[in-house]
């Protein structure tokens, strides 16, 4: 049988995502054939090693313009934890290493997809706070150009770490969680699965568009 | 000379300033002069370029006794045996020859200028032309040839000498013994070593631009040796922890409560 669909995000909300995720892995391949001589060779594809570092740069213009729209937009519903109810969810680790019959119910984003985002909105920012000094070092002075370099990849530490998170519960983790920044929708028991609040939300203010 | 750990010695006590050496180095590397403006100095150009790998460092000394020196140092690269370039040069364009000092394969150079933060003795210099940073390499072409490098050669009062490593530090500790007073020798003791070392008739702290404890920056060593494989064992860690999960723990499914009333008849998922 055929499920139900919920529309759960925009088609700017799915631009800007994958604006980010595609500048954001570009940055990463870029950046460990940069940091890594034994993964210079992957600067092949585009002249060499040289070139990693041109496209590095400019994907880093877009990954900034990215990170300003994903803030802008996202901070208000994933910037702001509201408690007690994302306590009671961080309590019990959001389901997801251990058994629970019953998740606390959150809003639209949990706290998960909260610190996610979080992570990526400061990070993001160290990044381009750092990266553009390591572009342009004489704006820095001298002693403090040293301490740019550790900051950049303590913030890829994270943000890389964090991404496989991310790549996992938003795919074969959840099953039926991914279409949500493919197609826009979701199967109507997934969301209520993941954000039964959420959901409970938009059928009471009539906001909730299904599609059969 | 070739594969020999080889030692260049400047004993500042007899450079008279002549910048013969300062010459052959464009001369033999083929490096142009750019012009400059007079500055009240024979220090000229005030400082390395990227076309200019050793300079003659003038200046104007007076002792707390009022006795005047006019000290003359060649600066340029150090060549060190830990040496901070090497270690953050991302492309492999900083490297050690076989003979311990540090060359350049230019056409590697990525231009990311992360030697020059990274270098105590600030040496490197990055030309916005070429996008590429230039340094002294020790005319690595005629040591492999045998021949001294072209400020060795051109020197004609014997302050520039190039030798085994052994050999070059016996005869620093010589004149500084000969010299007495707080006459030292320069370059042997820290980054494990430089392979240019110098004589120096005064205390470091003495001479404009020289570092006093030169040494690889702390900085390099969280970024290269702890983050650096840090960012893979991480994401390593959560990729194998995430199979784990999903293997052990399984995905997240939807339970009847989150079916319709409707799907719940057909069974669901």
């Amino acid at each position: 049988m055929k499920k139900e669909l919920v529309k759960v995000t925009s088609l700017y909300e799915r631009f800007v995502h994958w604006l980010m995720a595609i500048s954001c892995l570009l940055l990463c391949y870029t950046g460990l054939g940069m940091m890594y001589k034994e993964l210079n060779v992957l600067g092949v594809i585009f002249g060499g090693v040289g070139g990693l570092k041109t496209v590095h740069d400019i994907t880093a213009v877009v990954f900034a313009v990215g990170l300003v729209l994903a803030i802008l937009m996202w901070w208000k519903e994933a910037g702001i934890f509201v408690f007690p109810e994302d306590w009671e969810w961080i309590k019990a680790a959001g389901g997801y290493l251990w058994h629970l019959d019953h998740v606390p119910e959150t809003g639209k984003y949990n706290p998960g997809q909260k610190m996610f985002f979080l992570t990526v909105a400061l990070f993001g920012l160290l990044m381009i706070g750092t990266g553009f000094f390591m572009w342009f070092p004489s704006y820095l002075p001298a002693n403090l150009v040293d301490w740019i370099y550790p900051l950049h990849v303590f913030g890829f530490v994270v943000i890389f770490a964090f991404f496989f998170v991310h790549l996992y519960l938003g795919t074969i983790g959840n099953p039926g969680s991914v279409s949500a920044m493919i197609s826009g929708y979701m199967e109507k028991p997934v969301l209520r699965m993941l954000h039964p609040k959420w959901y409970k939300e938009m059928e009471h203010e009539g906001t909730l568009i299904v599609k059969k | 000379m070739n594969g020999n750990e080889l030692v260049k010695l400047i004993d500042t006590t007899l450079c008279t300033a002549c910048r013969g050496c300062q010459v052959a180095c464009k001369q033999w590397n083929v490096l142009p002069g750019l012009r400059t403006k007079q500055t009240g100095t024979y220090q000229n150009p005030p400082d390395l370029q990227w076309n200019t790998w050793t300079l003659i460092r003038f200046q104007e000394y007076e002792d707390k006794d009022k006795n005047f020196t006019w000290i003359f140092r060649k600066d340029g690269c150090m060549h060190c045996t830990d040496a901070a370039c090497v270690k953050v040069c991302p492309s492999g364009a900083l490297y050690y020859t076989p003979m311990k000092t540090v060359g350049v394969h230019r056409e590697k150079c990525i231009g990311c200028k992360e030697c020059i933060s990274a270098c105590p003795f600030d040496i490197p210099r990055y030309d916005k032309a070429t996008e590429k940073v230039y340094k002294c390499d020790l005319c690595y072409s005629r040591l492999q040839e045998n021949l001294p490098p072209a400020c060795v050669k051109s020197c004609p009062t014997g302050a520039l000498t190039i030798g085994p490593k052994d050999e070059m530090i016996k005869k620093a500790y010589a004149k500084v013994e000969k010299l007495g007073g707080d006459a030292n020798v320069y370059g042997d003791k820290f980054v494990n070593g430089t392979h240019v070392i110098y004589v120096l008739q005064f205390k470091p702290e003495v001479y404009e631009e020289l570092a006093v404890d030169p040494k690889v920056p702390t900085s390099a060593f969280i970024w290269k040796d702890l983050l650096k494989p840090l960012s893979l064992l991480a994401a390593g860690g959560v990729v194998g922890g995430s199979l784990l999960h999903y293997f052990i723990h399984g995905p997240h499914r939807p339970h009847p409560e989150h079916m319709d009333q409707d799907n719940k008849k057909q069974g669901g998922v």
